[in-house]
């Protein structure tokens, strides 16, 4: 069996990977299926928890996080739509609407 | 002028209404005490309803011609205090003076409750009310002074109202604002008969400052003249100085009896219970409260600008009620001059009193020889006659602390007479003065073209004085009531044998002249002599002013086409007119000064003896006194004040009327008199130093000036300079550091999204950070 340790090894790769995509690219939606990485990697993390205890809890939390994670990224993409109609683009370069 | 000469006494039906209230008061079951309550409570009900009506509906033609912009209203109001005072008075006397002190306790309604901070020797605690009955409530304290006081606080504030309907809403100058006189006017009524009923020193404070609150107002009413509203603010800062010491001498006193009530500290089992040393301090604060209120040297000099105000509110003001506040305060004091317990311990007090007196006396006379505005004439007089007045009353203290408590009765009721019969003449005087400066100043404008200037009663853009007497001269023929009214106050004033104000005055300078021949009395010696000097100075600046106005002939162009017209101020002046002549010498018969003095009842006299006998006695007691420096006195004062003074003036400014005018016969005599008694020229004198000084007042005015500009103006502009950078400072530093701060942290929302994300990580980090150092 594949030590927790992996498990949690693999979901801070993941997690940095999603950051650093997160920071980097211009693309709204790109940016989106990087903060779903992060995500994933969090629910590792869980998982990898949830292994190293021999609790259930763990999974439990995973499959709601990963519940909400759908609807959120539905909310999402609702919102890039919504930005794409009136803006002509869904570059965070150009979307700076929270400006002081 | 005939729109305002045609007859409106249809207008007094409301008025006529009134008459009513008091008989509904009985009916229900209420008696006169009882119902006193609403002497003060209506015109404080009504003062507002007046303001606001006004204000709302001051353009109305049913406002401005029937209610007459309020003044029918103020009226209404003071007609019904008018009506339940004299129910008061009857029933007091009745009843023979039997509701005295004792039947005072009708506290209406608790006002402030007093926790007190006891310490019982273990700890600290809170005695309530009911455990000490500190209480302090509105309660009628009814005895012959209020009685007196009352009495010429309704009839004279009645009085002018009805005058100041006449002369306030024919001026086109107070359009449109005559509501607010009429509201202020109530509320200053309201303020004096609070006064003089409460029955504790801290009601009498609170309605003391109403009318300083309604002189600043009123003194202000024409507040776009800068001159007005320099008065205004002089009058309330000097009295100001005054309430301050008052403030502070209750103070000591509620610290002394822990009690402000009149029935409490005038128990006669506690009164001299406490100590002398810091009671005289209370009293001598109370008396420059006194000073200040009632215009005695040295806070005097806000009296004569007062004048800048209407007419009216100078009757009211200096005849009817804030000058006679002072001397209601002293009059409230005396029963501490005369507690057993404190016989010869407050003897400079009651020197302090009386030497005041004697210098303020002298002083505004000599001020009143120079003074040309008849109204400022009218203000020294005013002056001169309270401190008449308060030497008389220090006159009593004096004799009720050396233990001579029968002089001392005769003394405080010959003073508090005077205030009664001066207070008559001189609100009469003010009228009489106001219905002169009223027809000059309409004769004024139609003999240029009826504009308006817009200057508020006393000037034009030519310069024109309507208030300067060298404009007047020779009004005798045109204005036959005013010169008949304003003959008789003078002669009230002056102390002209048996008329007003020569009962009260001869008894004043009588017993100062007695308080000095008596034993220790040596330093009374000087404000006796101060008095009869200025009874004197009185009969020559009175008659001065009277010659100046009415006889001779006209002085300026304005004089000749002066008349009087309105019904609203002709009334008044005859009525009181009457009193003046009369009263005096009825209430001296009635013996009045020994019911106010020892609560001897009125007519005891003429029970005792009959009427024949007593006027008699009257007579002989006033003319022929058994002591022999008394006759002297009296004999003196009678001379200079009503021989020597009347023709000095009326050889240096009386004179004939112009060809073919006829004065009336009450005062064509002494038209004539004045006109065939030569003449002295007196340009010489009048350019002297001393004039001068005079007419600079004596540059009292000056040294305040000068003294304010160098200590209480720096000072303020320090405080004003500490205010401004120092405790605004704080607050503007909290706001515009805050205001920076704000705008350079709003820089970081930039509103790109990937600078949030960092943000949002690095604060994670840092959180992550924090737990791991924690763990």
């Amino acid at each position: 069996m594949i030590p927790p340790s992996w498990i949690a090894g693999l979901a801070a790769i993941l997690f940095v990977i999603g950051l650093s995509g997160a920071f980097s690219r211009k693309n709204a939606i790109i940016v989106l299926m990087a903060v779903e990485l992060m995500l994933n990697a969090v629910n590792l993390n869980f998982v990898a928890a949830a292994m190293h205890h021999g609790d259930l809890t763990g999974w439990v939390y995973t499959a709601i996080a990963i519940a909400i994670a759908a609807a959120e990224v539905a909310v999402g993409l609702a919102i890039f739509l919504s930005l794409y109609s009136q803006h002509d683009t869904i570059s965070l370069d150009e979307v700076t609407l929270l400006k002081h | 002028m005939s729109d305002h000469s045609k007859p409106e006494w249809h207008l007094m039906m409301p008025i006529a209404a009134m008459l009513l209230f008091p008989i509904i008061c009985y009916k229900i079951g209420w008696d006169a005490i009882d119902s006193s309550i609403f002497i003060v409570a209506i015109p404080l009900v009504v003062w507002p309803a007046i303001a606001i009506i006004g204000q709302v509906w001051k353009k109305t033609d049913w406002w401005k011609n029937h209610l007459k912009e309020g003044g029918i209203i103020a009226l209404a109001a003071l007609a019904v205090s008018l009506c339940l005072t004299v129910w008061l008075i009857i029933s007091f006397l009745k009843d023979h003076g039997s509701f005295g002190a004792q039947d005072s306790d009708l506290a209406s309604f608790a006002w402030l409750n007093f926790d007190i901070l006891a310490h019982d020797g273990v700890s600290w605690e809170i005695l309530g009310t009911e455990k000490l009955g500190f209480t302090i409530g509105f309660g009628i304290y009814v005895d012959a002074l209020t009685l007196m006081l009352l009495f010429v606080a309704a009839f004279l504030c009645f009085l002018i109202g009805w005058f100041a309907i006449g002369y306030m809403t024919t001026d086109a100058v107070n359009e449109d604002r005559n509501h607010r006189f009429f509201a202020e006017f109530l509320l200053f009524s309201c303020g004096m008969f609070g006064m003089v009923l409460a029955d504790n020193f801290l009601w009498l404070f609170i309605f003391w400052e109403i009318m300083g609150l309604c002189s600043y107002l009123l003194i202000g009413f024409y507040w776009e003249k800068p001159s007005a509203a320099a008065a205004a603010k002089k009058a309330f800062m000097t009295t100001r100085v005054g309430d301050v010491f008052l403030m502070v001498g209750l103070f000591i006193l509620y610290d002394l009896y822990h009690s402000l009530s009149f029935e409490v500290i005038f128990d006669p089992a506690i009164i001299d219970t406490v100590d002398p040393e810091r009671l005289r301090l209370a009293l001598i604060m109370m008396f420059i409260g006194a000073v200040g209120k009632s215009a005695q040297f040295p806070l005097h000099v806000w009296l004569p600008d007062a004048m800048e105000g209407p007419t009216p509110v100078s009757a009211l003001i200096h005849a009817a009620t804030m000058v006679n506040a002072g001397l209601y305060l002293v009059a409230r004091m005396f029963p501490f001059f005369g507690a057993a317990g404190f016989e010869g311990e407050f003897t400079d007090v009651a020197l302090l009193i009386a030497w005041i007196g004697g210098i303020t006396a002298i002083m505004a006379a000599a001020i009143a020889f120079v003074a040309n505005d008849i109204k400022r004439v009218l203000a020294y007089s005013t002056m001169s006659q309270l401190a008449y007045i308060f030497t008389g009353l220090g006159a009593a203290c004096w004799f009720a602390n050396t233990g001579h408590p029968e002089y001392a009765a005769l003394a405080f009721g010959a003073a508090l007479f005077h205030l009664f019969n001066h207070a008559m003449a001189k609100g009469m005087l003010f009228m009489a003065s106001g219905s002169v400066i009223h027809e000059m100043h309409h004769a004024h404008h139609h003999a240029h073209g009826g504009e308006d200037d817009g200057a508020g009663g006393s000037e034009g853009d030519d310069h024109f004085d309507a208030q300067d007497m060298r404009n007047m001269g020779g009004l005798a023929a045109k204005m036959p009531v005013t010169s008949v009214a304003m003959m008789l106050g003078s002669m009230s004033i002056i102390g002209i044998p048996l008329i007003g104000g020569f009962w009260s005055k001869e008894g004043i300078i009588g017993q100062a002249w007695h308080a000095a021949i008596s034993q220790d009395g040596g330093a009374m010696l000087v404000p006796a002599v101060l008095l009869l000097a200025t009874a004197g100075m009185t009969g020559f600046y009175m008659s001065r002013m009277w010659f100046m106005t009415f006889a001779g002939k006209p002085k300026s162009e304005v004089a000749k086409h002066v008349g009087e017209d309105t019904h609203w101020i002709k009334t008044p002046l005859v009525t009181l007119s009457i009193v003046t002549a009369f009263t005096g010498a009825i209430f001296a018969v009635l013996n009045f000064p020994e019911w106010l003095g020892e609560g001897e009842e009125l007519m005891h006299g003429i029970e005792s003896h009959g009427l024949a006998e007593q006027v008699v006695a009257v007579l002989e007691h006033t003319f022929l006194p058994h002591e022999s420096t008394l006759m002297a006195v009296g004999w003196t004062a009678i001379v200079i004040s009503a021989v020597l003074g009347p023709f000095l003036a009326a050889r240096i400014h009386g004179g004939k009327l112009a060809r073919g005018e006829q004065a009336n016969a009450f005062v064509g005599w002494l038209v004539q008199i004045s006109g065939s008694v030569g003449r002295t020229n007196v340009d010489e004198v009048a350019k002297s130093g001393f004039a001068l000084a005079l007419h600079n007042r004596l540059y009292i005015d000056d040294v305040y000036e000068w003294v304010i500009a160098r200590t209480v103006l720096p000072l303020g502009r320090l405080l004003a300079w500490f205010d401004s950078s120092g405790v605004d400072g704080v607050i503007k530093g909290i706001e515009s550091g805050s205001q920076a701060s704000s705008s350079w942290l709003r820089l970081m929302t930039t509103g790109s999204a990937r600078d949030y994300i960092l943000m949002a990580a690095v604060g994670a980090l840092c959180i992550f950070a924090l737990m791991w150092g924690v763990a």
